[in-house]
């Protein structure tokens, strides 16, 4: 009974990845979204190459995390606000989904369609590659930090989307949550609690893995902040559920 | 069977629903009719387990077949992909898609997106999903509700067939007072968050006349 549970709850997952990635990406949002980050992304790197006078790839890191943290919530503003404004949460809620299989199913799909809108930036190191010889270890420890960042913000978008019926509020606090997260330690050395503090910055945790570093403490720190958005966010669903 | 037992349920500690009883027995179409803000989408949410209800209990056999009263499935998706979704999502056979659209009729709809449909196109495919995995209830709020005369007249058939010959039990809310009349077997009428009445609808004119009297003396009181 418990596995037919279990892969009742799998084949939901997976149906909830497909439906959310058709819904995504027959509207124009991961479009316009690929669009401002590449541009704005593309210009300041540049910007960055030019005045360092070096072929280095490290400043591409915190540029596409800074940009990630704003974008990604717009992607995700959609998931669960929208459902909840047309009733279509009603009629999931009825058959019924597992909150889980729904949760876990559109954070899967708003993931990777961040890192499929993401993965043109990885042509900056094609090109630094051609023109020069940089290191490959910070190259694939960046883009890997930066696919654990875009895990855990979608993470926190999903999360700030349950918790509104507004696309607009719902982008807007996963933001500011992520800008929180972002700049965690900015005047940690003044407090007492500074190391801890420190200890959540996203953008810290990021440097780390754009150093060429893949330590399991900030592997493990994306991990866990990402399954705390996603079990607050199944918490929220259920909690509407049965009002 | 769809069981209502003594459903009440406040809001900021105004009842909204009080003591609601009826029962849905398999084979039967019961409307569920009362003037805007009588407690019907509350009762409903209450049976499909959507709201808790400070007292009482329903009692669905599941699954249920569910049409909200404003369907809107996701505006990117095909007629298609969205019942193949709903299909995953209750486990029916896959053949099932075909028949539930043929049902509803939408199957020459198959491929357009959700957003291109009318309000009465929308609906049907409501409609369908709700008709996915052959479920032993259906709750069914306003399904006639944008579909023009001929429409109508083929989701009536509709309707009658999923309890006459599919032995299901079904339960439409619905404000026309006509379509209760030509579809079900007992109407519920709830006024204020009370039930007031439960008997046979009768033809169109006559249901009409007691409705209003029903209505009348429950705001009177």
């Amino acid at each position: 009974m418990r596995g037919l549970r279990a892969t009742r709850a799998t084949r939901a997952t997976w149906a909830v990845v497909g439906k959310e990635l058709v819904v995504l990406w027959t509207s124009p949002l991961p479009y316009v979204v690929g669009a401002l980050l590449h541009i704005v992304l593309g210009t300041l790197y540049v910007n960055q190459l030019q005045a360092r006078g070096q072929a280095l790839a490290q400043p591409l890191f915190p540029l596409a995390g800074f940009l990630l943290i704003a974008l990604v919530p717009i992607l995700t503003m959609r998931t669960l606000a929208d459902e909840a404004r047309t009733g279509s949460l009603d009629l999931l809620h009825a058959v019924p989904v597992p909150t889980r299989a729904l949760v876990v199913g559109k954070w899967l799909a708003s993931w990777v369609t961040t890192l499929v809108v993401l993965a043109p930036a990885t042509l900056f190191a094609v090109l630094l590659a051609w023109w020069g010889n940089p290191d490959r270890g910070p190259i694939i420890a960046g883009f890997a930090g930066l696919a654990l960042l875009s895990a855990a913000v979608a993470g926190v978008g999903l999360l700030a989307s349950s918790l509104t019926s507004s696309q607009p509020v719902a982008a807007m606090v996963g933001f500011f949550v992520a800008l929180l997260l972002w700049f965690a330690h900015v005047g940690s050395e003044t407090t007492s609690a500074g190391p801890l503090l420190a200890g959540f910055s996203i953008s810290e945790r990021l440097r780390s893995f754009a150093g060429g570093a893949i330590d399991s403490s900030d592997v493990g720190f994306f991990v866990l902040l990402t399954a705390a958005a996603l079990v607050a966010a199944a918490t929220v669903v259920q909690g509407r559920r049965l009002r | 069977m769809i069981e209502a037992k003594g459903l009440s349920r406040s809001f900021g500690g105004r009842e909204v629903v009080h003591d609601v009883d009826f029962r849905v027995g398999p084979g039967e179409v019961v409307g569920f009719l009362g003037p805007n803000g009588a407690g019907k989408t509350t009762t409903i949410r209450m049976l499909l387990g959507l709201l808790r209800p400070d007292r009482g209990s329903a009692d669905v056999s599941r699954p249920v077949g569910y049409l909200p009263e404003q369907f809107a499935g996701y505006d990117g998706m095909s007629v298609r992909g969205y019942l193949r979704f709903m299909a995953r999502m209750k486990q029916p056979p896959s053949n099932e898609v075909d028949a539930a659209m043929a049902r509803a009729g939408v199957a020459d709809l198959a491929r357009r997106p959700l957003a291109r449909l009318s309000k009465g196109q929308r609906q049907r495919v409501g409609l369908a999903q709700a008709l996915l995995g052959s479920p032993p209830a259906f709750v069914l709020d306003e399904p006639m509700q944008g579909l023009d005369p001929k429409q109508v007249v083929d989701a009536r058939h509709v309707v009658q067939s999923l309890a006459h010959e599919g032995g299901a039990a079904v339960l439409l809310s619905t404000h026309v007072l006509a379509e209760a009349a030509a579809i079900c077997d007992r109407v519920v009428v709830i006024v204020k968050g009370r039930v007031v009445a439960e008997e046979r609808p009768g033809d169109a004119a006559d249901l009409e006349a007691r409705f209003l009297r029903l209505v009348g003396q429950a705001e009177l009181a």
